[in-house]
């Protein structure tokens, strides 16, 4: 079970990098990478939401809307959710630990509607880990490792490229270039990188 | 049929009427009472978030002054806002006003053209930063003003100037906001209080024989000013002299005796006063 | 505004992927084939113009202060309609498409559009703009993956193109493909309008634009938006 979850974890942070490799969450990674410490509270405050989200959409999934028949209503479900759990975060998080929202809450309202965060707590569902796993508790588990995986990839890809950007800002390239588009290439040779990832984990961890 | 519709709209309405339920109650139990006085700070203040007051940014300032006992944190460190914001929050605080001291930005390196040379030739980005990211800049004083005027862009007031080689700022055009200092990349460029005149025009760290191959004018941490100065005001650590200035008399004498011609007499006061009152 | 200009408008002045530069993510997700990047566009262009009529309709009704809850929870619903449909008539697409089916909801063009259009204007302005908006998407998702599928794969559609087939780059339908195929596309129309090119991401369509409090920070998302929305 520790293995299964380890590489869970470990495949969503390198093989299947939400923002690298499946696009999800491209315009903060994009918009909010300027600065390596404004890049770093953004991931850390993903991480932390979809960690929360995972926790509260994974079970009334599938204890309410498996239950009732209403699948198709997860999307909807989802957002609702996801929406008021970041309200009531920040509100908490104001009240008993001030210091954590001052360094965290300005993001967090960006983040509701974040696609990485709803992106994971659909994926979660779609891969299905309940029969994976057997049983809702071993579900449960390997789909909050999934998500806390894929905001450490998240946090981690957010860095990187904020370092990257660091010294593109700097270079002088053709006109028509400068701004997105620079950032772009750029950002398509740190994917390039994470590509070379691919079937690392499966020597690591003695899977074939 | 029906029965699918309403099951499902019961439930989304359950969902979306516990998770408004659950917000309210938080609203209500854990909202946070936000400090009157800090409110009416925040907005007195400039919000240029420049840290000139050294608290981080003007809320951080606001906060510290609002939950200040006994007039702790002074009300006269926004240096942008000067003495106006200062009498404003005084009000608001209902403590007694003091004179804003003014800051101004100095640049501690005097290796211009004539006295220090270029170890490269560069040709790249023409800003400071993207020149310091190869071998540390061009300029023979690994410790000296690179000249590109990092500081003149961010600069809100014009009172940076490059000339011949090395910024220089215009005391009279200076608010002291200290970009400038933060956009250096060498951190050469510092704030002062506005009357202080003497100003040790160099940051070079070098022992003396290596300092004096690159710059003409660089401080070689002799130690010949702290000997003459009549309060002990100069103090020479990691081979370049500073001036304390609390002991400071600004009587001169360090100026008179540096060989190497990089203390100097900054004639700040007044000048900057002036303006600000005109 | 006239009615067709108002629909143009959409497609290329103000093209939503190229020049608004917003919903990247799908933009670069779906593109690896021509059928997957055209479905996509249908769909987000079929929830835009709903989503905008029902937005535009109920604007009066909405209390300003819980709008952006409210315009989420109808687009969603409209999603869900559109993803049902196209799980029951193309469940191949539906398959292909996966979770950035349900990840429009998310998608910064119709939140958008809601904020800075629909709510505003009357229900049919509001449908010609979505219409405008949607196909300008999708011919955007159309530019992108003809390039990316006929080098990288060499095919359209599906179809095997001669010659091309026999030099194919497979890079391009790989994830850095997107990223680098999608910079140079935005280079090409930055240099074809002459244009100053937009420095970053704009925040107008930002779902979280109207409480963000980045949006006028340094390091933050970049702020030039706010003119666009006066427009």
């Amino acid at each position: 079970m520790i293995k299964s979850l380890l590489f869970i974890i470990f495949s969503s942070i390198l093989v299947d990098n939400y923002v690298l490799t499946k696009f999800l969450g491209i315009c903060p990674f994009l918009g909010v990478s300027k600065k390596t410490d404004t890049a770093t509270g953004m991931g850390v405050a993903v991480t932390f939401v979809m960690l929360l989200a995972t926790a509260a959409t994974y079970p009334i999934y599938y204890l309410l809307l498996e239950r009732f028949g209403l699948q198709y209503m997860q999307t909807i479900v989802f957002i609702l959710v996801i929406a008021s759990l970041v309200q009531l975060v920040e509100i908490i998080l104001k009240k008993y630990i001030p210091a954590l929202h001052k360094s965290l809450g300005i993001y967090l309202p960006l983040i509701t509607t974040n696609c990485a965060v709803l992106g994971v707590a659909a994926n979660n569902i779609s891969d299905d880990f309940v029969t994976q796993a057997g049983s809702f508790g071993g579900g449960f588990l390997m789909a909050l490792a999934a998500a806390l995986g894929c905001g450490l990839g998240f946090l981690f890809a957010m860095i990187l490229f904020a370092g990257v950007r660091s010294r593109v800002e700097k270079a002088n390239p053709p006109k028509c270039f400068k701004g997105l588009p620079i950032t772009l290439v750029s950002a398509s040779i740190l994917a390039l990188t994470f590509y070379g990832f691919s079937g690392i984990l499966e020597s690591l961890f003695g899977l074939q | 049929m029906i029965k699918a519709i309403l099951t499902a709209a019961v439930l989304v309405t359950a969902i979306g009427l516990a998770c408004a339920a659950v917000l309210v109650i938080a609203a209500i139990f854990m909202s946070v009472k936000e400090n009157e006085a800090e409110k009416k700070i925040r907005e007195c203040l400039p919000g240029a978030n420049c840290g000139a007051c050294g608290y981080t940014g003007c809320d951080g300032y606001a906060k510290a002054l609002a939950e200040s006992k006994n007039g702790q944190v002074k009300t006269n460190l926004c240096i942008p806002g000067a003495d106006a914001v200062s009498h404003k929050i005084s009000e608001i605080l209902g403590v007694e006003f003091e004179d804003t001291v003014e800051q101004v930005a100095t640049v501690r390196c005097c290796g211009d053209c004539d006295n220090t040379e270029k170890k490269a030739l560069y040709s790249g980005m023409e800003t400071c930063a993207a020149a310091k990211l190869i071998f540390g800049g061009d300029t023979a004083c690994a410790y000296g003003c690179l000249g590109r005027g990092d500081c003149a862009a961010v600069c809100p007031h014009g009172a940076i100037c490059l000339d011949d080689g090395i910024a220089r700022v215009d005391a009279r055009k200076c608010i002291g906001c200290g970009l400038c200092a933060k956009a250096c990349p060498q951190k050469i460029i510092y704030l002062m209080p506005d009357v202080e005149r003497q100003v040790v025009a160099c940051s070079n760290k070098q022992k003396g024989a290596d300092a004096v191959k690159v710059c003409k004018n660089a401080c070689i941490g002799c130690g010949l000013c702290a000997k003459n100065c009549p309060t002990g005001a100069i103090t020479v650590a990691d081979n370049l002299a500073s001036i304390n200035y609390e002991l400071c008399t600004r009587c001169g004498k360090c100026g008179e005796v540096c060989k190497r011609g990089c203390i100097r007499t900054a004639d700040y006061s007044g000048k900057h006063r002036q303006k600000s009152a005109g | 505004m006239s009615v067709w200009k108002n629909f143009i408008k959409g497609i290329i002045k103000e093209n939503p992927t190229l020049v608004l530069l917003l919903g990247t993510c799908p933009t670069l997700a779906t593109t690896d084939s021509v059928s997957k990047a055209f479905g996509m566009g249908l769909a987000a262009a079929a929830v835009l113009v709903c989503s905008n009529m029902a937005i535009s309709a109920l604007r009066k009704v909405i209390p300003d202060k819980v709008r952006i809850p409210c315009y989420i929870v109808i687009i969603a619903g409209f999603v869900t309609v559109v993803e049902m449909l196209m799980h029951a008539f193309v469940p191949d697409l539906y398959e292909a498409l996966g979770v950035f089916l349900s990840l429009i909801v998310v998608n910064c063009i119709i939140l958008g559009r809601a904020e800075m259009y629909a709510n505003k204007n009357t229900v049919f302005d509001s449908a010609v703009d979505g219409l405008g908006m949607g196909l300008g998407f999708t011919f955007a998702l159309l530019c992108m993956s003809s390039i990316r599928e006929i080098f990288g794969n060499g095919t359209w559609l599906g179809y095997e193109i001669p010659v091309i087939c026999n030099f194919k780059i497979p890079i391009l339908v790989s994830s850095p493909g997107g990223f680098f195929v999608f910079g140079v596309l935005i280079a090409l129309v930055n240099f074809l309008t002459k244009k100053e090119p937009k420095k970053e991401l704009g925040c107008g369509g930002c779902p979280s634009a109207a409480f963000c409090s980045m949006k006028n920070k340094d390091g933050g998302c970049a702020e030039e938006k706010e003119a666009e929305i006066n427009d």
